[in-house]
């Protein structure tokens, strides 16, 4: 009889772990952005504790971020963000099929595990990376079609989805179909703009007077119209934003073009060389860093700095604590390097209007400069024509070792049955 | 009820074949056999495959039959105090099992060279049709340009998304960025590992348009399951006018303006 019930137990035993699982998991929630939360002042080098928010006042922010924004599985769409509520549901909450088979909850399967599910940059896999996964809560995105401060606009972010960032761990989401990257982009959007809103909400309270007691006006019109609205506002002018790209020059020898891009790659203007080395190898300088890294080092320098010094004890205190959140809400910052221009990978495109783009516009976040306004546009035209040559070169010098014709408009093998 | 022990097992063991026969009857009716071949040599692979799975199929019915047999037959509560007989074992039946399937073996592995050869070795003199990349997560593709050279200024660089020519010859060039990936195509009967620092050549002809997987057949990281491509067979006009759109997409010194019906809001 025991053997018997043994026998059974041993068989069945696989097949009731089957059937009942490992239990629910826990509902997902936007985590809030602590590190801002405790220093939300731009200036990140002069930060102390009585500028941290208190207890009272993160569970305000969190509060209204609830009502404005909802959770990831339950997201609200406020008209004012211009967002589109479809597509919202279509990219959020957990990875499902609904009523007519169709896959649900894009953003979890494809981009939570290293963008993070508040859109924090702050995945699983993000630490692991280099460079980090994007951190969408500033708002700050580097390859675009608008000028430097601006947000990228929606074609843009199709555009990364569909290409990837080479040279990245951003992979190519091409095989996706168009609904489904739009409703990612959609979905990075909104987080963007709340991340953006919580730092704006966040920064509100130095705003306040000494009548508000601390206390953020919990007035939908304050909210909508003060904090979120210049936010929504800047997404929607994006797609009109797009830079004016002028005609490459025509009536000139590419090569000459390349050695008049060389001349101001070189030059006092453009000054490409003082970043990306006069063998273009990206070794100019090695140790800037993007902005969100900066202010890590500029948070990591003041808490080392009191706790050297003889600050009271509720600065050492406040120290202690921002020390214990940037471990767990901050990733260690790295130097951002100046592209090696030589390798042929161009993380925002390779088109020649990407890097017209480029060198226009600079990189926001990043330490490259716009050379709009210092450098003609032709001239950039020139530049991009140089830095398109550099990968083939030999010698260091004129990027064009080998004879380079005029690229022809077609590519071949196969334009012989056309030409004939 | 002691004897319901030997029964428990004996079916148990007899599930075994019987499961696994059903397994394979129902496979191709559920879409979970074979996917269809669409390439030239492809249909030599299948071959060999079915007459293996023939040959080890029989083998496995005869072997897992046995084993039902002797623990049914000589189960333990069934015969009581019945002592076993002891037997030195058979020389002759060791020889025998010992040299029928290194036989079969041996024939296998001479049967097989051809199809092997046909796959690795007889590569078609040509140039590369395309480079493809394997990267953490994705297939980075590149076509040569008007010269036939890639390296070269007038490349097609894409990613994900390979397109070529059906009923020719294709040679692509296996490379990878980083770390081990096997280039696999199911629908062609290909796979090949990619391996950091070599250049790995691959063929194959395909004998119909269509738009088939590819796929990341060595676990390469956390994102392997994602590194899906996606091999587009069309004719050889098509793919030459695809080459020239593409190209000139890649080149493009102006915003292109946006394809209707994908972007649109709302």
């Amino acid at each position: 009889m025991n053997s018997t019930i043994r026998s059974l137990a041993f068989g069945l035993t696989p097949a009731v772990m089957l059937i009942v699982g490992c239990g629910p998991t826990p509902p997902a929630f936007f985590r809030p952005n602590m590190v801002e939360a405790i220093s939300p002042t731009p200036e990140k080098d002069s930060i102390s504790a009585d500028q941290a928010l208190l207890p009272a006042q993160q569970q305000q922010v969190a509060t209204i971020m609830l009502a404005m924004f909802g959770t990831p599985d339950d997201p609200v769409c406020l008209p004012e963000t211009g967002l589109d509520p479809a597509k919202l549901r279509l990219a959020a909450g957990p990875v499902r099929s609904d009523i007519v088979g169709r896959k649900n909850g894009l953003y979890r399967e494809h981009c939570v595990h290293c963008h993070g599910i508040t859109g924090d940059g702050l995945g699983p896999t993000a630490a692991f990376l280099n460079p980090y996964p994007r951190d969408y809560r500033p708002g700050v995105f580097k390859y675009k079609s608008t000028e430097r401060s601006d947000k990228p606009t929606h074609a843009d972010l199709v555009r990364i989805l569909h290409k990837g960032i080479p040279g990245t761990s951003m992979p190519s989401f091409a095989l996706l179909s168009p609904i489904e990257v739009d409703a990612l982009v959609e979905y990075v959007t909104y987080l963007s703009i709340r991340g953006e809103t919580e730092l704006a909400l966040m920064r509100q309270f130095f705003e306040l007077d000494d009548e508000d007691e601390g206390k953020l006006p919990e007035t939908q019109e304050f909210l909508i119209a003060e904090v979120l609205e210049p936010i929504a506002e800047k997404w929607a002018v994006a797609a009109d934003a797009e830079i004016e790209v002028p005609e490459m020059p025509t009536g000139i020898e590419l090569a000459e073009s390349i050695a008049k891009g060389r001349e101001l790659f070189f030059g006092d203007k453009a000054n490409c060389v003082k970043c990306h080395g006069v063998t273009a190898l990206g070794d100019g300088q090695a140790n800037d860093y993007d902005d969100w890294s900066k202010n890590i080092v500029k948070i990591e320098a003041r808490l080392s700095g009191l706790a050297k010094s003889d600050a009271d004890a509720a600065e050492r205190q406040w120290a202690a604590e921002f020390g214990q959140v940037l471990s767990g809400d901050a990733l260690k910052p790295r130097t951002i390097p100046p592209r090696n221009l030589r390798h042929g990978i161009y993380r925002g495109g390779r088109r020649p209007l990407d890097l017209y783009y480029r060198i226009h516009a600079g990189i926001n976040g990043a330490p490259m400069p716009a050379a709009k306004g210092t450098v003609d546009p032709e001239d950039i035209w020139h530049i991009v024509n140089y830095v398109r040559s550099l990968p083939y070169g030999l010698d260091g010098e004129l990027g064009a070792d080998r004879t380079m014709a005029m690229r022809p408009p077609t590519p071949a093998g196969l334009a012989s049955t056309e030409e004939d | 009820m002691k004897r319901l022990g030997g029964i428990f097992w004996g079916l148990l063991f007899l599930a075994v074949p019987v499961l696994g026969v059903a397994t394979f009857a129902i496979a191709p009716s559920i879409d979970v056999w074979l996917p269809k071949d669409v390439s030239v040599h492809g249909r030599e692979i299948d071959a060999l495959f079915y007459f293996i799975l023939a040959l080890t199929g029989v083998v496995f019915i005869a072997t897992e039959l046995l084993l039902f047999w002797f623990i049914w037959k000589y189960d333990a509560a069934a015969r009581g105090d019945e002592k076993a007989t002891y037997i030195q074992g058979s020389h002759t039946l060791e020889v025998v099992w010992t040299i029928v399937p290194a036989a079969t073996l041996l024939f296998l592995a001479i049967y097989q060279m051809n199809a092997w050869a046909n796959v690795k070795m007889r590569r078609p003199d040509m140039p590369p049709t395309v480079e493809v990349v394997a990267r953490q997560f994705e297939w980075r593709l590149r076509y040569p340009g008007r010269d036939g050279m890639l390296g070269t200024p007038d490349d097609l660089h894409l990613v994900n998304d390979l397109h070529l020519p059906v009923d020719e010859d294709i040679l692509v060039q296996l490379k990878s960025m980083d770390v081990l990936h096997s280039f696999f195509l199911p629908n062609l009967r290909i796979k090949q590992d990619a391996v950091p620092g070599m250049k790995i050549p691959v063929w194959f002809k395909a004998t119909e348009t269509g738009s088939w997987d590819i796929v990341c057949a060595e676990l390469c990281g956390w994102g392997h399951y994602k590194m899906k491509g996606r091999v587009t067979f069309v004719s050889r006009p098509e793919f030459d006018s695809w080459l020239v759109r593409k190209y000139a997409e890649q080149e493009a010194t102006q915003p292109a303006p946006e394809p209707s019906g994908t972007l649109v809001t709302n």
